[in-house]
């Protein structure tokens, strides 16, 4: 019995308390058990890349640029890429949008790729041990790329073999410098070839190389995407005023200025389209863009059609090429009117309007429909059940020789940078466990690695991080108490002048500083992250939320802990849940 | 807020206030803003049974059990006592409930401050008798069920409004608080620690078993009953100078009654007649500080 040691030895004639109250574990009285419980972000699994948004944005909040940039590194290699071309799905996923409008994750993950380029640092990723097997890669876009920085980060040594004189594939050749500049793209190379990744350009792998490979290696990734344009099928579309898209920003990616004098017919509605066209202005020329269905079908960037429209391009929509002819050196382009009518695989069909055409004539033709393989090795041979297809790779284990692997936009349904780093991921991770568990053990430990219930893969899972221990249910708005939120303007991606734009190919959208993109950040609800706010401890009315230096930051003393679930309904971020108690 | 008055710990666990108590939080965040040189004056109420059974002691501060009705006078004695022992540093605070302030403790609090005995006066609000079985008190809001006002004959009279009642009294402090809104209200019983005479803080501290609510909503209540006007967090100093804390966010009074089980029987008309009330207490207290426009 410990006396208050304030007692007067002078007797007052009062009773006066000498214990604690702490002898009634008032724990007895729950029914309902709160715990801390870490969830899943819709943004993160809308993410093919997996990327741990929500803790990125908290770390950036905190000013902690090159954690968050490891954060991202460790899920994709090409921040800095993704952060200007990627059609970020996460955004239209966000809870933020119910309350006002989605984080700005797109401009946020450029912001980060440049802190660490304007500061040159280094990251400092965890590497498994070296493995004993070798792993050679054809093809360095960026599946292939992505590929070699996950195998490497798993302890595999990788050689790399690119047929062009620069690695980067479509984002070297094919994505014009206003949108992607190269020291970009150089930037995120930079850090794959710093992991000790080989790199042999100007090696073009043919079949007889390949077979060369498989003996050498252990597994052989292919990745060398798509390099042959698909066929218009219309009569005259040999002629010599009709070529690739493709090929033509390629020229310009290379350094020349193709001749666009006049006006130049661009037929197709995807990105590479737009690219074309836009590259056409900046070149001096008239671009007149044509799409068999309409605007709202473009597959390309809403955005980026609508600046291309700013610059000048013409756009044409529901008409198809018919014919093909020469007219005194010029093209003649007959133009079939298409119209909508009925549905089919959930969208419009088009189908053409009997009797109605019309003629164009254009200087010259560039065709932006779609690419495919360039050789029949390139391709999986889909019949093959013996084969293991997974969602972004397919992979072969059977014969003695090396495992073959196909990647990126070859066996990819959704041809975008950021499935194709999803590609390279599912690779990796697929031969790592091949390696070292079997082929049955692939779709099972693949399966566990999944960020919430979506299907992208995490390496940081993989790995063993924190971030296993997640929940995967999907934090919904609801579940956010947004009485800790204040309605803030979601920051405005600055931009060039259209006059600036058509000028050159300078990068069109300018750097946000690092105060707007903290101001971001914060914006960001962190969904189902704990960010040390301490609510649980504030309104606890029982004492029994105990601050200490245990992983969590606090715990829950169950011995007082009524259940009377205040902490789960403060949490801001839906970080913790109350559960039945078990007796 | 310094992290180490946040930190601090006056109340210990194992008390037997119910699940979700709103009283225990407003208790927590107070004695954190006073610190350890405290003696408290607890009158009956729910407290009185909370603070712990002889020998227990939920608080680390010396505490006085008091009569019902004599949270002033207490103090004042107490206050007198210390002074005479050179004791100037230790603050004097009154712990008293809705009915010990608003009803049966009146006269001792009024004259208390009327003659600005130098100490600290809480009135934790949770709007009615809680110790003894809900029964309805002078701070029971208009439209409220208690075992007192029962079925048909729930409260049909306005809640006293006692800031303004001790406002006239021109003590040197009064401010409202709630415990949804910490850093105010930590802000506000550290700043009346630093002053001297009569300082009376009143805490909105809601009751999830007297008001029929979930225990895990009583914080999420208690914010509401700011962002709809119905408790605003305001402070006078000298009587005079009104200050308001919060501008609330326009939400309607029906969202606050919807959720509560001592509302459920209010029909839509009586709470348009009660959201007209509370709109003119709010242009009445933007008078009152000088911001109407
Ligand atoms: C003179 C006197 N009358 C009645 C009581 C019984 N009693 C004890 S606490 C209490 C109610 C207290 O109500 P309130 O002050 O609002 O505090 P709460 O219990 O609601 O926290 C009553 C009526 C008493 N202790 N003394
Ligand atoms: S608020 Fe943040 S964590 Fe939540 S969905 Fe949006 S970006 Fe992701
Ligand atoms: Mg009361």
């Amino acid at each position: 019995m410990i006396m208050n040691k304030y007692v007067n030895p002078d007797n007052l004639y009062i009773a006066r308390s000498y214990l604690t109250t702490e002898s009634n574990k008032t724990g007895s009285w729950r029914f309902l058990r709160p715990c801390y419980d870490e969830k899943t972000a819709p943004c993160s699994i809308a993410c093919p890349a997996g990327e741990d948004i929500p803790r990125i944005e908290m770390m950036a909040t905190q000013g902690l640029f090159k954690e968050a940039w490891e954060k991202i590194l460790i899920e994709n290699p090409f921040p800095s890429v993704c952060g200007r071309v990627c059609f970020h799905p996460c955004e239209g996923s966000c809870n933020r949008r119910d309350f006002d409008s989605a984080v700005a994750i797109h401009s946020l993950e450029r912001f980060i790729a440049d802190t660490a380029i304007r500061y040159g640092i280094s990251p400092e990723l965890e590497k498994k041990p070296s493995r004993k097997q070798r792993i050679a890669i054809v093809g360095a876009g960026t599946a292939g790329l992505a590929a070699a920085w996950f195998l490497s980060l798993l302890g595999y040594s990788c050689d790399v073999f690119e047929a062009s004189s620069e690695v980067g594939g479509v984002l070297r050749w094919g994505i014009p410098l206003y949108r992607l500049p190269l020291s970009a793209l150089r930037h995120d190379i930079k850090q794959i070839t710093e992991l000790g990744v080989a790199i042999f350009t100007g090696k073009k792998v043919s079949k007889e190389m390949l077979s060369e490979l498989k003996k050498k290696y252990d597994a052989v990734f292919i990745g060398c995407g798509h390099s042959l344009g698909m066929p218009l099928s219309v009569p005259g579309e040999n002629l010599s005023g009709v070529s690739e898209g493709l090929e033509f920003l390629r020229q310009i990616r290379d350094g020349k200025s193709p001749v666009c004098s006049g006006v130049t017919a661009i037929i197709g509605g995807g990105n590479t389209a737009v690219d074309v066209a836009r590259s056409v202005v900046r070149l001096g020329g008239k671009a007149l863009l044509l799409y068999r269905r309409r605007r709202q079908d473009m597959p390309a960037l809403a955005l980026e059609v609508e600046m291309a429209l700013e610059e000048g391009v013409e756009l044409e929509e529901l008409v198809a090429p018919a014919v093909i002819s020469e007219e005194n050196g010029k093209i003649l382009l007959t133009l079939q009117e298409m119209k909508v009518e009925g549905e089919e695989c959930g969208r419009d069909r088009v189908i053409a309007a009997t009797g109605k055409n019309r003629q164009v004539r254009v200087e010259r033709i560039l065709k932006a429909i779609g690419m495919q393989a360039s050789e029949s090795w390139q391709q999986a041979d889909r019949t093959d059940n013996e084969i293991l297809t997974l969602s972004h790779s397919v992979l072969d284990s059977r014969g003695r020789e090396a495992v073959m692997v196909l990647g990126g936009d070859i066996v990819n349904k959704t041809k975008s940078v950021v499935d194709a780093v999803a590609s390279g991921k599912q690779a990796a991770l697929a031969l790592d466990i091949l390696f070292q568990e079997g082929i049955e053990a692939v779709v099972p430990k693949l399966q566990a690695c999944l960020v919430g219930p979506g299907s992208s893969l995490s390496m940081e899972i993989f790995m063993g991080g924190e971030r296993r221990l997640r929940n995967k249910h999907v934090v919904s708005y609801e579940e956010i108490n947004t009485d800790y939120f204040r309605f803030s303007p979601r920051v405005t991606q600055p931009r060039l002048l259209k006059e600036e734009r058509i000028q050159s190919f300078e990068e069109i959208d300018l750097k946000i500083s690092a105060h707007m993109a903290m101001k971001e950040a914060e914006r960001c609800f962190n969904c189902g992250l704990c960010n040390q706010c301490d609510n649980c401890f504030i309104f606890c009315p029982d004492t029994s939320v105990i601050l200490g230096r245990d992983h969590q930051g606090r715990h829950i003393n169950y011995d007082y802990c009524k259940g009377c679930g205040l902490c789960v309904v403060e949490c801001p971020r839906n970080a913790m849940s109350l559960g039945e108690e078990k007796s | 807020m310094p992290t180490d008055v946040l930190d601090r710990e006056l109340v210990h666990s194992g008390h037997v206030g119910c699940p979700g108590c709103g009283a225990t939080i407003a208790m927590r965040f107070v004695l954190k803003a006073l610190g350890e040189k405290t003696i408290m004056v607890l009158p009956a109420c729910c407290w009185s049974v909370i603070a712990g059974p002889y020998p227990q002691s939920a608080l680390k501060i010396p505490v006085l059990h008091a009569a019902f009705e004599t949270g002033g006078a207490t103090a004042t004695g107490v206050r007198a006592a210390l002074d005479m022992k050179g004791d100037t540093e230790t603050t004097v605070l009154t712990w008293a409930g809705d009915g010990g302030t608003f009803d049966i403790g009146f006269q001792s609090l009024s004259g208390a401050v009327e003659r600005d005995e130098n100490f600290i006066y809480v009135c934790y609000d949770n709007e009615a008798y809680m110790n003894t079985g809900v029964q309805r008190s002078s701070s029971t809001p208009y439209g409220a069920w208690t075992t007192t006002t029962t079925g048909k004959d729930w409260k049909k009279l306005r809640k006293k409004n006692i800031v303004e009642a001790l406002v006239a009294h021109r003590i040197p402090y009064a401010a409202t608080a709630s415990i949804a809104f910490p850093e105010d209200l930590l802000r506000k019983a550290q700043k009346a620690k630093n002053m001297k005479g009569s300082r009376f803080l009143h805490i909105y501290a809601s009751c999830p078993t007297g008001w029929r609510i979930p225990s895990e909503m009583s914080i999420k209540i208690a914010r509401m009953a700011v962002q709809t006007n119905i408790f605003p967090l305001y402070e006078v100093e000298e009587g005079l100078r009104y200050t308001i804390n919060y501008r609330p966010k326009e939400y309607l009074v029906r969202e606050y009654f919807r959720l509560q089980g001592r509302f459920k029987h209010l029909t839509e008309k009586d709470l348009d007649q009660i959201q007209q009330m509370v709109n003119e207490d709010w242009e009445l207290l933007l008078r009152k500080a000088g911001e109407h426009v």
